[in-house]
């Protein structure tokens, strides 16, 4: 979509096909486009260098396939009693439900590691512009602003040559993002264009932590307030003006650097704006870095690596991949691995058809982002909070069913989670399945001994089924086990005869 | 007469120069929407008001059917009761009208209040039955 295609060169049996993103095209020797730009030179002459595209490259669409991960997480709440709000009207009926919600994620994550690695950009970033627009306008659940900039710049990074042969890269659309960045800085300025963020009471109720600290020992909020709308407005004009990018690029990254310390809670937004930064650094910065070989050598190993033959990294994407797969805890990611791998196999056949020789970028993109996934799913706890806020919103609309399933799912992860033998604890005993839901509930006494609920919870039931003694002997033990839990001291009292039995005091929240 | 007009011109007549002007054009006048059309203050998606005072506003959703009150969360996601909080017209309006096509002929009334920052007193917005008016 970028660049037309050009003509086949060299001996066209052995050709290698399908990837050209690791090239170094003479890295030493910076040289313009051959062609000359056409009018207007402002949008169609703007060049970068390879060093720096290929960096924003692999820095950005690797945080997306991070951010897609972690974005799993929210899935359950897709498609939630049927109930859905779209960012756009017209969607409403037609935003994603759990499961698409958690596969297209993963889905993305496969992608975008293919777009970091410059394998087939021209295919998987139209396809994951399209996903990630579904996914972010089909329901008013995403209300990260971010993820809409991140929808407008994947829609016009479909047009930048991903994969450049020239060591300098002539695209309109890199100036079309920087200009993209600038209106938003334009609009976030206006926006705090209002007395009560002028006068610091805004940025005074928002930010907490080390920077509330550094902010209230130096210059105060007010001048914060008003020193972050001349920030915004210069940044609105400099991060695509080239000649103001030695300033920009200081002040820009300390801005988000800032925003990072405020601790908001804001996803990947400052990373995601940090990538889109390498964009704004001066170009003569990656001409030193050229110059001094580190593209150079990074390019050379990496083109060994994509551009070696094709079915022995196959057979290694197979024999590391699907394990690699089972081992996540994440839903969906076996499936999609075995598409991601039959895509693959299917890209090497053709190849063979063409009498093109298969190179090995494929299996290495789905190898590589199945690794991506695994490491993040091991790292974090995005897989226990899928299930974990899956059961607690399922619980709570009293779908008891999926509520199950969820906490099962979750056990199946997480053996010791006090929560899922708790909550399933719970539902078993609700569904006339006493004997098991006490398993459950021992489960949860010993996975958290200092926690009262599992043996509130079960000296309820033994009061239900007229066991009082041993019903008595168990709020004890709960009252041991947390003596500030009230909900323990109540029903101790109470079974001691002072008192009504009551219910829980208060709905559990979801994420509990 | 956009094609005589000097650099816009040259711009206009490739399908990459048109696609450049549509997205810049469309990125500068969306958020404009915001300030000069838009019913919803609370809604400030697409106008890149990122940590606006807005933002800090807390509202409270008061529903009731036939006079009763109920409970959001019992029919709502969370997710959805937290956009609520933000006071966004739209999914409150959407939540009423699916209590209403679930309460045939029953009042289905909806209250925010609004607290916002720097102005003591909340605002109200609707306290009406939903299932007779679209909008709060």
């Amino acid at each position: 979509m970028a660049k037309k295609k050009r003509p086949q060169r060299g001996n066209p049996q052995r050709r290698t096909p399908v990837s050209r993103s690791f090239e170094v095209p003479e890295a030493r020797v910076v040289h313009a486009p051959e062609t000359p730009a056409p009018a207007p030179a402002f949008w169609f002459g703007f060049e970068v260098p390879w060093a720096k595209l290929c960096t924003a490259r692999v820095v950005l669409f690797g945080l997306l396939a991070i951010d897609a991960v972690l974005q799993l997480r929210h899935a359950p709440r897709y498609g939630a009693t049927d109930f859905n709000v779209a960012q756009l009207s017209f969607l409403d009926g037609l935003g994603a439900g759990r499961l698409a919600y958690g596969a297209c994620q993963v889905a993305l994550a496969l992608l975008f590691t293919s777009a970091a690695l410059g394998v087939a950009t021209r295919f998987v970033l139209p396809i994951a512009t399209a996903l990630y627009a579904w996914l972010y306008f089909g329901s008013q659940l995403d209300s990260y602003q971010h993820h809409y900039m991140i929808a407008l710049v994947l829609a016009v990074s479909c047009f930048v040559p991903w994969q450049p042969r020239q060591a300098v890269v002539r695209s309109w659309a890199i100036r079309l993002i920087l200009v993209e960045m600038g209106i938003v800085y334009l609009w976030a300025a206006v926006s705090k264009l209002d007395p009560v963020w002028l006068d610091g009471t805004a940025l005074d109720s928002q930010i907490t932590g080390s920077m509330r600290s550094l902010i209230l020992g130096t210059v105060g909020f007010k001048v914060a307030a008003i020193t972050v709308v001349v920030v915004e407005l210069f940044l609105a004009f400099a991060v695509w003006l080239r000649p103001a990018w030695k300033l920009a690029a200081p002040i820009g990254l300390g801005l988000h650097l800032g925003i990072l310390a405020t601790g908001f809670e804001i996803g990947l937004f400052v990373y995601d704006m940090l990538a889109l930064y390498i964009l704004v650094i001066p170009d003569r910065i990656w001409r030193a870095a050229s110059e001094i070989g580190i593209f150079a050598k990074l390019g050379a190993l990496g083109r060994a690596i994509v551009n070696s033959a094709g079915p022995p990294m196959l057979g290694l994407a197979v024999l590391a991949g699907v394990p690699i797969a089972l081992l996540c805890r994440l839903p969906h990611v076996f499936p999609l691995a075995l598409i991601a791998l039959g895509v693959a196999l299917i890209a090497m056949v053709r190849s063979q058809i063409k009498q093109q020789r298969p190179t090995a970028a494929a299996p290495l993109v789905v190898l590589v982002g199945l690794v991506l996934v695994f490491a993040v799913d091991r790292s974090t706890t995005v897989a226990i909070d899928y299930y974990r806020f899956w059961g607690g919103s399922q619980r709570r609309i009293g779908d008891v069913a999926q509520a199950e399933q969820a906490y099962r799912g979750m056990l199946g992860i997480e053996p010791h989670s006090e929560i899922a033998h708790f909550y399933l604890g719970r539902i078993l005993i609700q569904t006339d399945r006493a004997s098991e839901g006490l398993e459950h509930l021992h489960a949860a006494q010993r996975d958290e001994p200092g926690r009262a609920r599992a043996f509130v919870e079960e000296a309820r039931y033994l009061v239900t089924v007229g066991r009082k003694p041993e019903a008595i002997a168990k709020a004890k033990d709960a009252v041991f086990a947390d003596p500030s839990d009230s909900d323990a001291k109540a029903l101790f009292d109470t079974l001691q005869g002072t008192a009504k039995l009551a219910g829980p005091k208060r709905p559990d929240p979801d994420d509990d | 007469m956009l094609a005589n007009i000097p650099h816009l011109g040259p711009l206009l007549s490739t399908w990459r120069g048109r696609l450049i002007g549509l997205i810049v054009v469309s990125q500068l006048l969306i958020p404009l929407h915001y300030y000069l059309g838009r019913r919803d203050p609370h809604d400030e998606r697409f106008a890149w008001r990122m940590f606006s005072p807005m933002r800090m506003a807390q509202c409270t959703p008061d529903v009731r059917i036939d006079g009763k009150r109920f409970e959001l969360a019992s029919e709502f996601h969370e997710a959805w009761l937290e956009a609520a909080k933000r006071g966004r017209f739209r999914v409150v309006e959407k939540m009423a009208a699916r209590l209403c096509r679930k309460n045939v002929g029953a009042e289905v009334t909806l209250r925010l209040s609004c607290q916002y920052l720097g102005q003591p007193q909340p605002t109200i917005y609707g306290g009406f039955n939903m299932c007779l008016a679209d909008e709060i």
